[in-house]
């Protein structure tokens, strides 16, 4: 485990947005079969999840996200030092996510603008990196933006696609002078099981391998193109199951904490059967932890923040948590983290299905 | 542990009534031998019997004699 403790930096703002569209699990009914879909939405405790349209993106979803903040913080752009996005369903395969939405926020010259390349244990790694960040430069105030759109690249024949919902996010770091104000990390990363969640073709590795956009089933008994997710579930449980409670266990013996320390653990939203299994690992009930997948499903790592709004951010919810967390998955990589938050500062999760029409971009559009 | 305390065991996994599950089962056969029983099975060899199962390991199982085996 690598360990990080920062005590000058402080969330001031967290916003998160979803597509309108709902997709209720029980419509793949006909196409799996009423029991096996009954039987994934008991064990997952996932209902449905958001789909967003053909043309809108994460990187649609992480602005609308951070337009919401910025509008309701009154946030000047020019602020803000850092903008990182953590996505992996890209608007682009080049430039980065984060420099277009630099342009659309509007925000300075004067600005470290770059994607990370990470899911599910994205909004710990990607804290962790602005925090590192504003630690070293000038930058006082940071934008971190994490959102994906699993249901682009998840095949329509696959029943691991119940498991995933679209979502962006938008979270505020700022530098203060509080010395109480700290945030540790601890990281982690299973390079060797790379294999475990894959999108094989689309990039440069296999492009002479003849991958195909034919959907063939596969062994695992779903249907698929190389051009879509492949999650190898029992390894990626075992994964959850052993390595996530042994770096929490790291991180407790590390930072001299115990989980009774905590507000609320909250957890990516992988599904309810890993959740229980993690929590029950390192002695937490279930009514510490937030749910939110029954509604948002995963959002790979959207989820801390989706579940932060869904759980903090009604007008209702005020004074400070202290919140536990952790990521865990493609990579496979994982982290967990503490800090805390004002729910003053969290804001409802926004519905909206604008895109970027300007970032249609083609032969006919760049002469 | 007894094969007949393990048959037990993997009953109430797979969630069949007591005495249904025998040894010469063949997996591929049982209609509760799926991916969801799969994350259960890694539970409890986890839990009972300190092993750490992969992908790999449950597909050599071909009958529930092969999992009684790996409980060892």
């Amino acid at each position: 485990m690598i360990a990080s403790q920062f005590n000058n930096m402080k969330i001031s703002g967290i916003a998160a947005a979803v597509p309108s569209h709902h997709v209720d699990n029980m419509e793949y009914a006909d196409l799996f079969g009423k029991e096996t879909v009954e039987k994934i939405i008991a064990s997952t405790g996932i209902k449905g999840g958001y789909v967003c349209s053909e043309n809108q993106t994460a990187g649609d979803l992480c602005y609308i996200a951070a337009k919401e903040l910025m509008e309701k913080k009154n946030i000047d752009p020019s602020s803000i030092g850092i903008l990182i996005c953590v996505i992996v369903y890209h608007d682009y395969v080049s430039p980065a996510t984060a420099s277009v939405i630099q342009k659309r926020l509007g925000l300075s010259k004067d600005c470290i603008v770059y994607d990370i390349n990470l899911g599910c244990s994205g909004y710990i790694y990607g804290l962790q990196t602005v925090c590192s960040l504003l630690q070293c430069s000038s930058a006082k105030r940071a934008l971190l933006l994490i959102g994906d759109t699993t249901s682009k690249t998840a095949s329509p024949f696959d029943k691991s696609r119940m498991l995933f919902g679209d979502a962006g996010s938008a979270t505020l770091i700022d530098k203060c002078d509080e010395s109480n104000n700290i945030m540790r990390f601890g990281l982690e990363s299973y390079g060797e099981r790379f294999k475990a969640i894959i999108l094989p073709a689309g990039g440069y590795r296999n492009r002479n391998r003849n991958a195909s956009h034919e959907r063939v089933l596969w062994g695992d008994g779903n249907t698929r193109s190389d051009y879509e997710l492949v999650m190898n579930g029992a390894d990626v449980f075992q994964f959850t199951l052993s390595d996530v409670p042994n770096l929490f266990e790291e991180y407790f013996n590390q930072f001299g904490l115990f989980t009774k320390d905590f507000d609320c653990l909250l957890l990516h939203q992988a599904n309810h059967f890993v959740m229980k299994h993690i929590a029950r690992k390192i002695k937490v009930s279930m009514d510490k932890v937030p749910v939110s997948l029954d509604r948002y499903g995963n959002s790979s790592g959207t989820t801390i923040p989706v579940t932060i709004c869904d759980k903090y951010g009604k007008d209702s919810c005020s004074g400070k948590i202290h919140a536990l967390m952790a990521g865990f998955g493609v990579g496979l990589s994982l982290g967990v983290a503490d800090m805390t938050i004002d729910a003053g500062d969290v804001y409802p999760v926004v519905v909206s299905d604008d895109y970027f029409e300007d970032g249609a971009v083609d032969h006919a559009t760049l002469a | 542990m007894t094969d007949k305390e393990k048959l037990a065991k993997l009953e109430e996994i797979f969630e069949l009534d007591e005495g249904t599950l025998k040894a010469t089962d063949v997996l591929a056969h049982l209609d509760c031998y799926d991916s969801m029983a799969a994350l259960s099975l890694i539970v409890l060899m986890s839990d009972d019997f300190g092993k750490k199962l992969t992908s790999a390991q449950i597909q050599t199982f071909v009958t529930v004699q092969d999992i009684l085996n790996y409980m060892d």
